[in-house]
């Protein structure tokens, strides 16, 4: 009942300064932009000039699943920093303004406070990468061959997994600090050093959830789903909730007003 | 009876104290006003008593509640810079925050109408409340804090930062609200506490300094002052009146000689009988009560 009433108010907050409507958007053009500029590069070369005379420029052919996965690899820069974005002041900006000193001092369990951001928030950004993804999807059929439906249903919902997995990071430095630039920082700052030390473990870490893509890459490639993709699926739900039940333990812990 | 009793409640920042060892009862239906100096820690101690601070030691307890329940609920608070979702309208935020405190979405509706009439911005019921001025923040503050029926009201500096109007009309409200509920208001602005409180809390530098009703508190402090002015040299006057006992201090100051006493009527008759025994030419001659004010400079000063 509480829940739903915290719930409802992100949702029409979201709505009412628009994330609604800007970030969908936002999702859509990273994940087409890709898609497009790869398929018109040779006009794009051409009316800026073209290439000097004589020059054998080979542009290699790409696949539907190099050019979707090229979406992806957008949304994991551009992507998971807008993420980080809409996410920074969720908590954070609340505490600063003083509105949670309103709120908060009202019988609202810690708990629920915590679960409705992170899953209003869950919500917005799976509806914005399935709109993406699904234009990157059209785009490719019709621009590079044909990539089956279930082949974008599978990519969504593994990959949506990386990014609630970004939210939840999010949502655990907002518990943590109060200064939304700072949120925003240290969020990126883990995903960053989480991709190095992936890179440097690859062997022993192919769990990570950073490794993600590149087990949806083999599973378009096989056309299976692998223990690794599963794997890693599984750690990053388990790291995404272990990271929420950290934030409420150390928000309830937290004082208010301090 | 006592609905709150707080006991050695301490609290530091950074090691040092900004309340330190405070004790106090907070009576049933009474009116309390938390007076002290800025930076005395009155809000310090509002917010440790909300439960938005923790207390470094000490506790505060409400009658009839268990240890480590929730006493939220029965708790109302007003921040002194409340700060609203500015993108929701008054009533939205009301309804909202009646719904948190577990009222169902038709009895939080009818609540909310209720006070916003009360509170008298029903007006402005449907205006983004990112539009309201100070004065209409304030009111629908109050009608947050009491949505759903507190038994403890706590207001930090609620008249503070208003314009002689707002301040009017917010007192008067918490004039009405007194009936309903006991009130814990901080303030410095003591014509405001002499005005409503039935009782008076005085802090400074993070400890309760003096306390009690404020008849209580007067007959403490009574000084009276006499002021007289008189044709002639006032330095031998000065130095008439100086000699009698009952006489505590007297000065000259503006053409006005000033005398404390304690014992009001005693010192007025001596005075009174001398002048005439004299035949001084009295031109002016008043008996002032101590304002809370002189109290408090008294209390902080000493």
């Amino acid at each position: 009942m509480q829940w739903t009433t915290l719930f409802k108010k992100e949702l029409l907050e979201n709505w009412r300064n628009k994330k609604w409507i800007w970030f969908p958007l936002v999702m859509i053009l990273i994940a087409i932009m890709d898609p497009l500029t790869t398929y018109y590069m040779p006009l794009i070369i051409d009316a800026v000039g073209g290439m000097p005379e004589g020059t054998v420029f080979e542009l290699p052919e790409f696949t539907p699943t190099d050019v979707i996965m090229m979406s992806l690899g957008q949304y994991s820069i551009i992507g998971v920093i807008v993420i980080a974005l809409i996410s920074m002041g969720t908590i954070a900006g609340e505490r600063k303004s003083g509105v949670s000193e309103l709120i908060l001092v009202k019988p609202v369990s810690y708990k629920n406070y915590i679960l409705s951001k992170w899953a209003s928030l869950n919500v917005l950004v799976w509806f914005a990468a399935c709109l993406g993804l699904f234009a990157s999807w059209y785009y490719v059929n019709i621009l590079f061959g044909e990539l089956s439906f279930l082949a974008l249903l599978q990519i969504i919902f593994f990959y949506g997994l990386w990014l609630t997995f970004v939210l939840s990071l999010s949502i655990f430095y907002n518990a943590l600090l109060k200064s939304p630039g700072l949120i925003l920082f240290a969020t990126i700052a883990t995903i960053v050093t989480m991709s190095i030390v992936t890179q440097i473990f690859s062997h022993v870490l192919s769990w990570s959830p950073n490794k993600l893509s590149s087990h949806i890459i083999e599973m378009l490639q096989t056309d299976q789903i692998g223990s690794a993709l599963w794997g890693a699926a599984v750690i990053t739900v388990a790291l995404s909730i272990g990271l929420i039940i950290s934030a409420i333990y150390i928000f309830r812990k937290k004082e208010m007003a301090a | 009876m006592a609905l709150v009793t707080v006991s050695d409640l301490s609290r530091h920042f950074d090691g040092k104290p900004v309340v330190h060892q405070v004790s106090f009862e907070l009576n049933e239906g009474k009116t309390i006003a938390l007076i002290g100096p800025n930076g005395a820690g009155k809000t310090t101690t509002l917010r440790t008593m909300a439960g938005l601070l923790n207390p470094t030691s000490g506790s505060v307890k409400f009658s009839g509640m268990n240890a480590g329940e929730d006493i939220r609920p029965y708790i109302g608070y007003l921040p002194q810079y409340p700060a609203f979702y500015e993108w929701m309208s008054g009533l939205e935020f009301l309804v909202y925050s009646g719904q948190l405190a577990h009222l169902t979405k038709d009895e939080a509706t009818k609540r909310a109408l209720e006070l916003l009439k009360k509170v008298g911005i029903l007006d402005a019921k449907d205006r983004r409340i990112g539009k309201y001025s100070g004065g209409m923040k304030q009111r629908l503050g109050i009608a947050q804090a009491i949505i759903h029926q507190p038994k403890l009201l706590i207001l930090d500096e609620p008249v503070s930062s208003l314009d002689p109007i707002g301040r009017r009309e917010v007192l008067t409200l918490m004039d009405e609200l007194k009936k309903d509920m006991t009130i814990l208001f901080s303030t410095h602005i003591l014509s405001d506490a002499d005005e409503i409180s039935d009782e008076l809390l005085l802090l400074n530098k993070g400890e309760i300094v003096e306390s009690g009703s404020l008849a209580e508190l007067r007959n403490n402090y009574q000084t009276a002052k006499l002021e007289l002015s008189i044709e002639g040299d006032l330095s031998t006057f000065q130095a008439a009146v100086s000699q009698l006992d009952c006489i505590e201090e007297c000065y000259i100051e503006k053409d006005m000689l000033h005398v404390l006493a304690h014992d009001i009527d005693t010192a007025r008759s001596q005075i009174i009988q001398m002048v005439a025994s004299k035949n001084w030419s009295l031109t002016h001659f008043s008996v002032n009560r101590a304002s809370l004010e002189d109290m408090f400079m008294k209390v902080v000063n000493s």
